[in-house]
């Protein structure tokens, strides 16, 4: 029992590491422009500023859907590939040019890794997901 | 007072009673999926001191570990309030950064100091000062580091476990600036800036609250099996903590 406690208690601890290892790496480069993505016949666009984005600043969160305005607002959600940071989850209303934006914080991790996830969700579209690297 | 609307749109997301229903269930799942990995190996550092030669009179590791996290607990809480009052993440986040490196950097120190007590590769029990070897300057910062060494660790007042949770509560974490910007979103959202603190406390002494299971598992887990470990990991346990003393330095100091 006492070593399967201490092994439960390792592997609790090597978790997230573990985790953090086998994340990718970005498949966006934010900070060089907007990032496209397609979803069914859609194509979602999405842009943060100011650049270089960076952690713990107040960010504009932009989106852009080509092919419909699926709905007056959407969420975005924001997290770290391979560790739990809680949900972060910020708001996007459509503005009169059709754009929907918000704004939000990215959070910084002491530990130095900059790898953050936005995950957009369009209804009828489902979530696309980008991947990028902020400044810390 | 200045307010980022940056958070002021998380409150019409979610109603209050589910926001700090989530609050405690971030703080559960944090507690294991985040704290266990990143504090983890803190709480395991400072565990093992518990009960060695250099901090023998903790005779209640249960209650030491609790006040570890309440202290923890009433940190968040303080900083909660005040993101609430003031509807301001990064504002707050700006001001307290300067001191949440000091606390960091003071907590590895003594993670550090904890290690080479307990190690007995530096004596800080005071039977050697008066050898010629610790005689002069060496003697004073012996005698300094010694009663410094008494103060934190090797009292019987199990409080002072209180008092290392309130500065562990300073370190930055990105789990716990979520938690924040939550805090604040909800308080640029309240009617009035009272109602704002409240909110803002109550949601970070709930993600505290949940937080505290993992953390006082790792820690009650590492102090239980404190003496096997040190029995048969003597020198490495010590050299454990002051990496991990090391580690938090350099994180202080990084940016």
């Amino acid at each position: 029992m006492k070593k399967f406690v201490i092994g439960l208690l390792i592997i609790l601890i090597l978790l997230p590491a573990f985790y953090a290892w086998s994340a990718q790496g970005p498949d966006c480069s934010i900070n060089l422009g907007p990032c496209a993505k397609t979803a069914g016949t859609r194509e979602v666009i999405l842009d943060i500023s100011p650049k270089p984005v960076t952690s713990m600043k107040e960010l504009t969160f932009a989106v852009s859907v080509i092919g419909g305005n699926p709905a007056p607002s959407l969420f975005l959600s924001l997290s770290m590939p391979g560790m739990y940071m809680g949900r972060n989850e910020v708001l996007l209303k459509k503005n009169q040019a059709g754009k929907y934006t918000g704004k939000g914080v990215i959070p910084r991790c002491p530990s130095g890794r900059r790898l953050w996830q936005a995950e957009v969700d369009v209804p009828g579209s489902g979530s696309i997901r980008y991947t990028f690297n902020v400044e810390n | 007072m200045f307010r980022d609307p940056a958070v002021s749109d998380i409150p019409s997301m979610l109603k209050t009673d589910s926001l700090n229903l989530l609050m405690l269930g971030s703080g559960l799942l944090g507690g294991f999926g985040h704290c266990a990995g990143m504090c983890g190996p803190l709480v395991a550092a400072w565990s093992l001191n518990l009960g060695s030669t250099s901090c023998p009179q903790s005779s209640s590791p249960s209650l030491a570990h609790l006040l570890y996290n309440l202290g923890r607990v009433t940190t968040y809480s303080v900083i909660g309030g005040i993101m609430g009052l003031t509807g301001s993440f990064a504002g707050v986040v700006r001001s307290i950064e300067s001191f949440q490196d000091l606390s960091m950097a003071a907590l590895g120190l003594l993670m550090i100091i904890m290690g080479l007590a307990s190690s007995g590769w530096l004596s800080f029990s005071g039977k050697n000062r008066g050898s010629s070897a610790q005689k002069g300057i060496t003697s004073v910062i012996s005698r300094a580091v010694n009663r410094m060494i008494r103060f934190i660790s090797g009292t019987n007042t199990t409080g002072s476990f209180y008092a290392i949770g309130l500065a562990t509560g300073f370190i930055p974490c990105g789990l716990l600036y979520t938690a924040y910007i939550a805090a604040a979103g909800a308080g640029a959202g309240a009617h009035s800036q009272a109602e704002g603190f409240l909110k803002g406390m109550l949601m970070l002494f709930l993600f505290g609250l949940g937080t505290t299971p993992a953390l006082f598992l790792i820690g009650r887990v590492v102090a239980l099996k404190g003496e096997w470990i040190r029995s048969r990991l003597y020198s490495t346990s010590s050299l454990f903590m002051i990496i991990t003393g090391a580690i938090l330095i350099y994180r202080a100091f990084r940016r």
